[in-house]
């Protein structure tokens, strides 16, 4: 959560953030050269790590180090799948990730349009004691969660973890969709109302489909949340046929007698395969996920 | 009148309804568990053993031995130096810093902003575990990026995670989430029209005036808010330091996250696991308030 304490009126009224006025001024040289070489360590900064992962996932002898591979292969790819059982891991991470994503969907709609539309004197203490939640680091709760789902038998079973991956999400997007639900006007549904259509109905049929984009925002990081979400699963799951993404890569790490043994080129290609679902999702529809993305921020 | 209030009350138990599935998954796995970590903190609950199946009562024993546990001060001096480090230094400065260049070259019409925009945002949307194994290879001793970038520039390797571990998380958590003060200072300098620092230069002010005049009285109302929440989300950091350092070595980057999962999961004393936790909760539920104090504040 962040200092957008107003931001999901913010996001209904505008998805799309007016572009910055430009008046081009022209620069002197000087400071086109300082600006650019500031630019250039910047990205030095962000973009090495990732240049790195890609030679590292062509290269069948990939080291640590930052190298052209002598010879691009894709034979990493095809060992993920062949030797580590990357297909089924891969359609587990689907299975849960979408799972994950309706019933969220469906929660926070529900909550959403009810939280707008209750009528109570206090409504805006429940308001804040969501907001509250959503400032609960899960890593504080990782070891009561571990005895409860002990304790409820909810421990390597997809149906724990995708209640826990939707329950961590629902703060933050209960919050947001309130803030779509608030800029649609009652009457459209009262009209509906009047004309015999249900309650229900009304809202399936009228208020649901004006607040499209804002399912889509709680969709789109329903499923980033779900698809990238580790701790939950490290606790939860220690079946290798339940295995996620994260935890394989998680093991993979671990597991290969210190850091110095890892098969870089291997984990690198996972992580490659691992990524591609989020640049899809985010880059996308990059405004509307970081507009969300920012409010949602949380410590993993 | 009454039947108004009849309505109102059947109108709201539809809504209540509407709240109920959202409200049993928060009942469940966030007061559940901040409930259930409560109670084991008063208890000797253990992960095996006989204490594992009968739980004994043992009072604020746990509490005791939490404050009078020398690992527990070193443990919260480096969560505080992390945060400080990688949170406040790092990411608020450096994302407050990449915003006013940003804004500066986009208003310039420099082509090159985009990329460098991108390149941040990447950093901050791949999965943590990624982040971790990234800076695992960027700072490896024999074969790290980082070492053979400084061997060719004559100067010798350093031993990042063995002897400067601490450093080498914070800066791996300063790449990863620095985006975010980025994004939101950008945003509100996105709102300051080029006009008014146009005519601030028609009437002679120099940069620093212009910033001072201009873009300070807008940054300043969120600077606040914009900290609290990067230092809430810095102190729950769990995944990035255990992949890269699992709290080591020799403690060195044991922050509060780590030290609970530690006692909990491989000292199996569940008990005193939670009791960590509740601190852990309780302080960030402190910042929490502060939070929407100010966020109240401001509204």
């Amino acid at each position: 959560m962040t200092a957008l304490a107003a931001g999901g009126e913010q996001v209904a009224a505008r998805t799309t953030a007016p572009p910055a006025p430009r008046r081009a001024r022209r620069a002197g040289p000087i400071e086109w050269l300082l600006v650019h070489s500031v630019f250039l360590v910047v990205c030095a900064f962000f973009l090495i790590p990732f240049l790195w992962l890609l030679s590292a996932a062509f290269d069948e002898r990939a080291s640590a180090y930052i190298q052209w591979p002598a010879a691009p292969t894709i034979m990493n790819f095809v060992r993920i799948f062949t030797e580590h059982d990357f297909a089924r891991v891969l359609a587990n991470s689907v299975f849960v990730a979408v799972a994950t994503m309706v019933l969220v969907v469906f929660a926070v709609s529900l909550a959403g349009y009810s939280l707008s539309r209750l009528d109570l004197r206090h409504k805006d203490w429940i308001t804040y004691a969501v907001l509250l939640l959503q400032t609960m680091p899960i890593s504080a709760t990782m070891v009561p969660i571990y005895g409860l789902a002990r304790q409820l038998g909810l421990r390597n079973s997809y149906l724990g973890l995708i209640l826990i991956h939707a329950a961590i999400e629902l703060p933050f997007l209960i919050w947001l969709m309130k803030g779509f639900f608030d800029s649609i006007p009652r009457h459209l549904e009262e009209a509906a109302w009047l004309d015999g259509r249900s309650r229900v109905r009304a809202l399936f049929e009228i208020v649901l489909p004006l607040a499209r984009p804002g399912l889509g925002i709680a969709a789109g990081l329903a499923f980033l949340s779900a698809w990238a979400e580790v701790l939950m699963v490290v606790i939860l799951i220690d079946q290798d046929n339940l295995k996620t993404v994260p935890l394989a890569f998680y093991e993979a790490m671990r597991t290969q007698g210190g850091y110095t043994e890892v098969q870089y080129g291997v984990i690198a290609a996972m992580a490659v395969v691992y990524l591609l679902p989020v640049m899809v999702v985010f880059f996308g529809a990059r405004r509307l996920m970081i507009r969300g993305l920012m409010s949602s921020t949380r410590g993993l | 009148m009454a039947i108004g209030r009849r309505r109102r009350l059947a109108r709201n138990g539809l809504y209540v309804a509407g709240l109920s599935p959202a409200a049993f998954l928060l009942a469940l796995f966030f007061v559940g568990p901040a409930l259930w970590a409560l109670a084991s903190s008063f208890t000797n609950r253990a992960l095996v053993g006989i204490d594992a199946a009968n739980p004994r009562f043992v009072g604020l024993d746990n509490y005791a031995r939490l404050f009078g546990d020398p690992d527990f001060g070193r443990v919260i001096l480096n969560s505080v130096i992390f945060v400080i480090g990688s949170a406040i230094i790092g990411q608020f400065v450096l994302g407050l810093a990449l915003a006013l260049l940003l804004d500066h070259a986009q208003r310039r019409g420099f082509l090159a902003t985009n990329l460098v925009y991108a390149s941040v945002l990447l950093a901050w949307v791949n999965p943590t575990i990624i982040a971790g194994f990234l800076w695992v290879a960027m700072f490896d001793f024999y074969n790290g990026s980082l070492n053979t970038g400084l061997h060719q520039l004559g100067l010798g390797p350093v031993d990042w995670l063995g002897k400067g571990p601490m450093l080498a998380v914070i800066i791996a958590n300063i790449w990863r989430g620095t985006a975010f003060t980025m994004l939101i200072f950008l945003g509100a300098l996105r709102t300051i029209p080029s006009d008014i620092y146009e005519a601030a230069r028609v009437d002679g002010a120099n940069a620093f005036r212009r910033f001072w005049d201009h873009t300070l009285p807008i940054l300043r109302p969120i600077a606040a808010l914009t900290l609290l929440s990067v230092t809430m989300a810095t102190f729950g950091t769990f995944i990035l330091i255990q992949t890269l350092t699992n709290g080591g070595p020799a403690f060195q980057t044991e922050v509060i996250a780590l030290y609970a999962f530690h006692e909990a999961f491989q000292a199996h004393a569940v008990g005193y696991g939670s009791t960590i936790a509740v601190v852990m909760l309780a302080l960030n539920l402190s910042f929490a308030i502060v939070f929407l104090r100010w966020s109240r504040a401001r509204a």
